[in-house]
């Protein structure tokens, strides 16, 4: 038994030793590289250190630039053997090598020669090295060759000819543009690659004239196509035609789309996909056009191979975001893809079925995947965790469940990222659904009990000071948090003393036992956690540091009105030169700086969750406030109910990017305009806009607040503020004209210059309109809030909304014209259905609550009819809404 | 864009790495990336069947064949149904190269083989030939039988 045991490990030992590249070293092989110089020329031995030098190449290995020249040079040689395998290898070896354009021309020459050989072979292999290496004036000379070779009969001449062509479009495309003619030809070719080829090239070639793609496609959607690839490029091609000629009409058909159908029943895979996909992406497709794709990858969601299924959900999982209602019937078959072995497959069937569940199949849908959590990896999760995040939104009743599994999967073991998009969303959901608030709270207690990342610790005490004190028993929450004082490092404890302040100050009944807690900090062997101890110690009793209630509030509460970049340089400053006195905070400069634009992105993103630590703030909402209160023009205004998002003013890509956000007070509105300067080689100053508000009656300019320098790159905002009458929703068109003094800038010392000139450049005009004063705020209930409201503020009016093109079309114009929060899910219409009722939930100036409920019908000329009954909490809004809608 | 065709023995060290339109300093990270891939999940799968993932807009479809396992990465028009066309291509012509599934002996044995195959499969990231009888011609240097 033992004999063939040892025999074995012989065996292996043989096979390592053999391994041709066994301790294979650059240097070496460099040296082998000599027999390339041999007068008497080893084909096989040659062949062999080629091999070796590909074997370095495709493992990473760089050669420095005299090697690869040495290596360059030795190989031209070989092209005096006369050995074919050699001369395959040596094609291959020059354009992996890549040699630099001044070494080209030594084996130009030669490949010149191999070009217009009479074997077929070299032409095909000589084209594609020369393209590889070539540059523009090369091209030029043998341009007439390729030319030539595009329509060889030989279809491996045609097609090197062809993908060569391909790739130097990138690079001399006005060369290429002029080969269109041969490659017209090619596409005719009867060999299928050539076909493949010369149709991609020929597209590339003329992208840009609709005219001329829509021919192609027309011409080749009645003839033959060879091959699978080509099917799918000409399916990309007509659905671009497609979507830039629209539907007929006359007779609501859609040209092409009979073509799309039939490549539905293709022997390929490759091309039913693509054809399905192509339909499912069509503009405004209808269930009819819908249905036979979708029946199409229904049936793969249970083929044997991972990729058809993994093609398929993916596709279906696009769908859902549009057409959640389409995808409904392949919810058996996805349900059965969670259990999938491959991970991306399953996470994808997870998250479409979560698109395109009801309100009904929730709880079973979580059953389903609790199982499934434990075995995917954490990006996965974090998709899973957002997608249950955007179904609590969509069914605000069902929030319990989902609750739950939040806090149970955060319990469970993962990385940082995967447990903050859970704390990210219990947040979401506590801020957007009223009832969730409590649960929601104490969930997130629990998992500071045992959490081991200082940043969420931190993240979630700041959210409990703020929400905690607001919930019907506060008390609850002391425990949770005292205990993080006990028992956590240094920068949660001073958190947790934070916390436990805001419940001192907003809970009277609490004062008195906090007072003990924070007394017991005051021993803490950390400065900050005893600092923080002192203070709010002195904040809440003695009255020392603030004197008033609303003082308290404010200094616990209130934003830092100072930008933290001016703080910290004004800090650095006062280190670096110490003063007698102490630091003066006053003294921090309230101007915000214009940020760099990598700065400005980032604070325009959608608010997340926890957003950034205490101090800074914690929405777009949240910034605008802090950036206008630091104004002190615009200080006496009072609160900001509402900032609209940026509507553009200006074209992409001019010389001055401007967009302007909307500022809605009570009895005022501030323009905010973001300004950037695209060219390098100007500095604005003193940067203003014109208003002319002679279209907006009701309003009146109070002031403006310049900006004194834009440079380039540099986005930085000035304001225009009007006055209009208080609380009233009042609408009006303001044409804009940037003012401002241009200087030359010196590029290469970024100096400008002393002298500037006066200039204006005209901006687009913009609209204040009544959905500007009303906040989008969601209500988890609708049918409780609705009842809540007095029936007696009830409006019911109907309205005709004339010929749509879609009852969705219609939902949708009315939802952007209000301005309003859908509720429940109710802003995606059925495709199919003739009748529809929406949700609204807002709050309008004034802060008063306001709920609408819209129920529409189609009739078969596509005209729609509206039932509007709105509910307030004050009767003149009621009629206000209606105003609206009318004059809308 | 075929981003790349990486090619690696059963204990993820790399045989063959040909990225086209990477940059040299994403390279790293992809090989990384791709051999862990591959070891979560290629255990007792068996040869040719394909398995697919995707890394943001980016597809990956890979096999075993043998000793070696083989990845293939694109994006845009390449996407998972074009690379497990690619990948198919280049287990059919390795198939053919080394008579059978091949050995990592056996793999390296047909390098300089396996590269000009790979050469007439995939050139600069577009897929140019599809048929391995006709590659086996190419590679050396004769025409296709078609012709």
């Amino acid at each position: 038994m033992a004999q063939p045991l040892v025999k074995k490990d012989d065996d292996r030992d043989d096979e390592a030793d053999y391994s041709p590249f066994l301790g294979i070293e650059k240097g070496a092989v460099l040296q082998e590289a000599r027999v390339f110089n041999d007068p008497q020329l080893d084909a096989r031995r040659c062949s062999q250190v080629i091999t070796k030098l590909l074997y370095l190449l495709n493992q990473g290995e760089t050669f420095t630039k005299a090697e690869a020249t040495g290596v360059f040079f030795a190989v031209t040689k070989l092209f005096q053997s006369r050995d074919i395998g050699l001369r395959r290898m040596v094609y291959l070896m020059i354009k992996e090598i890549s040699p630099s354009a001044d070494e080209v021309i030594i084996v130009t020459s030669s490949l010149m020669k191999d070009m217009n050989s009479r074997t077929d072979m070299y032409r095909a292999n000589a084209i594609r090295v020369l393209c590889r290496i070539t540059d523009g004036t090369l091209l030029t000379q043998i341009e007439r060759y390729l030319k030539q070779a595009i329509v060889d009969k030989n279809p491996v001449v045609a097609s090197a000819a062809l993908v060569s062509g391909i790739h130097l479009l990138q690079t001399n495309p006005e060369i290429v543009k002029r080969w269109s003619n041969e490659v017209q030809e090619a596409v005719q070719s009867k060999a299928a690659l050539v076909q493949f080829h010369a149709l991609g090239l020929l597209h590339q070639i003329r992208q840009n004239d609709r005219l001329a793609v829509s021919k192609l496609v027309t011409s080749l959607t009645k003839g033959a196509v060879r091959s699978p690839l080509a099917q799918c490029l000409l399916i990309r091609y007509t659905s671009q035609v497609i979507r830039e000629s629209g539907v007929n009409n006359q007779t609501g058909d859609r040209p092409f789309y009979d073509y799309l159908e039939n490549c539905l029943r293709h022997k390929a895979e490759m091309v039913i996909f693509e054809a399905a996909r192509a339909i499912t992406e069509l503009t405004n497709v209808t269930t009819r056009e819908l249905t036979p794709a979708i029946t199409v990858l229904q049936l793969f969601l249970s083929s044997s191979k991972p990729v058809l299924r993994f093609a398929a959900v993916r596709t279906l999982n696009k769908v859902a975001m549009t057409h959640p209602m389409a995808v409904t019937n392949c919810n058996i078959d996805m349900e059965s893809l969670i259990s999938d072995q491959n991970r991306s497959i399953a996470t994808l069937a997870i998250t479409t079925l979560l698109k395109t569940g009801n309100e009904s199949s929730v709880d079973r849908l979580m059953k389903q995947i609790t199982n499934f959590m434990s075995d995917i990896a954490d990006e996965f999760k974090i998709v899973v965790v957002e997608a249950i995040r955007s179904l609590c939104l969509k069914f605000p009743l069902k929030f319990r469940s989902l609750m739950n599994f939040l806090s149970n999967i955060l319990r469970e073991e993962g990385g940082f990222e995967y447990k903050k998009a859970i704390v990210d969303s219990i947040v979401i959901l506590i801020r957007d659904i009223p009832d969730a608030k409590e649960g929601g709270l104490l969930h997130l207690c629990e998992f500071i009990e045992d959490c081991e990342f200082t940043y969420l610790s931190t993240q979630i005490l700041h959210f409990l000071g703020n929400e905690g004190p607001k919930t019907s028993d506060p008390s609850k929450y002391i425990r949770y948090i005292y205990n993080r004082v006990i028992l956590e490092n240094a920068t949660v404890r001073a958190s947790a003393v934070s916390t436990l302040a805001k419940f001192g100050a907003m809970v009277d009944s609490l004062k008195p036992r906090i007072f003990v807690l924070l007394r017991r900090c005051l021993f803490d062997n950390d400065d900050e956690v005893r600092d923080r101890a002192t203070l709010y110690l002195n904040t809440l009793g003695d009255g020392s540091v603030a004197e008033t209630d609303k003082e308290v509030k404010e200094f616990l509460f209130g934003p830092l009105d100072i930008p933290l970049t001016n703080m910290e340089t004004s800090l650095k400053n006062y280190i670096q030169d110490p003063l007698e006195e102490p630091f003066d905070i006053n003294s921090v400069p309230k101007e915000v700086k214009s940020q760099p634009l990598a700065e400005k992105k980032a604070t325009g993103k959608k608010p997340t969750g926890l957003g950034a630590p205490p101090a800074a703030p914690t929405s777009a909402a949240d910034a605008y406030e802090k950036l206008l209160s630091s104004i002190p023009e615009f200080a006496a205004f009072g609160k900001l109910f509402k900032s609209s998002a940026p509507v553009e003013l200006t074209e992409a890509e001019t010389e001055y990017a401007v967009n302007v956000v909307k500022h809605i007070f009570d009895s005022h509105v501030v323009f905010q305009y973001n300004c950037t300067n695209t060219i390098p080689e100007q500095l604005l100053e003193n940067v203003t806009v014109i208003v002319d508000a002679s279209e907006a009656e009701e309003f009146s300019e109070v002031g403006t607040k310049p900006l004194r320098s834009l440079p380039y790159d540099t986005p930085a905002q000035t304001f225009v503020a009007f006055e209009k009458p208080e609380g009233v929703p009042a609408a009006g068109k303001f044409s804009n004209v940037l003012r401002f003094t241009v200087k030359e800038v010196d590029t290469s010392t970024g100096e400008p210059e002393d002298d500037g000139v006066e200039d204006e450049y005209q901006l687009e005009d913009f609209e204040v309109v009544a959905a500007d004063y009303i906040l989008k705020v969601g209500v988890s209930n609708f049918k409780n809030a609705w009842e809540s409201m007095v029936p007696e503020t009830e409006r019911v009016d109907e309205y005709g909304l004339g010929p749509r093109e879609s009852l969705a079309e219609a939902v949708n114009a009315v939802i952007n014209l209000l301005g309003m929060q859908p509720c429940e899910g109710t802003e995606v219409v059925q495709s199919n259905s003739r009748s529809h009722t929406c949700l609204l939930s807002g709050v309008y100036i004034g802060n008063v609550k306001v709920l609408v409920r819209l129920s529409f019908g189609i009739d078969g000329a596509k005209e729609v009819a509206m039932k509007l009954a709105v509910r307030s909490e004050d009767v003149i809004v009621s009629d206000a809404i209606h105003e609206i809608v009318a004059s809308g | 864009m075929l981003l790349a065709v990486l090619i690696a023995n059963s204990e993820g060290n790399i045989l063959v790495e040909r990225f086209n339109g990477v940059p040299a300093e994403e390279r790293l990270h992809w090989r990384t990336f791709l051999v862990k891939l591959g070891a979560d999940n290629l255990k007792g799968v068996k040869n040719e069947e394909l398995l697919v993932a995707n890394h943001k807009s980016v597809y990956i479809v890979y096999t075993v064949l043998g000793d070696v396992s083989i990845f293939v990465v694109g994006k845009d028009e390449y996407d998972e149904l074009a690379l497990s066309e690619a990948i198919f291509v280049i287990t059919t012509a390795l198939k053919d190269v080394c008579g059978k599934a091949p050995t990592e002996r056996l793999f390296l044995d047909k390098y300089g083989k396996i590269c000009l195959c790979l050469d007439e499969i995939v050139w600069k990231g577009l897929l140019e030939n599809t048929d391995k009888d006709r590659i086996k011609r190419l590679v050396r240097l004769k025409p296709p039988t078609e012709f």
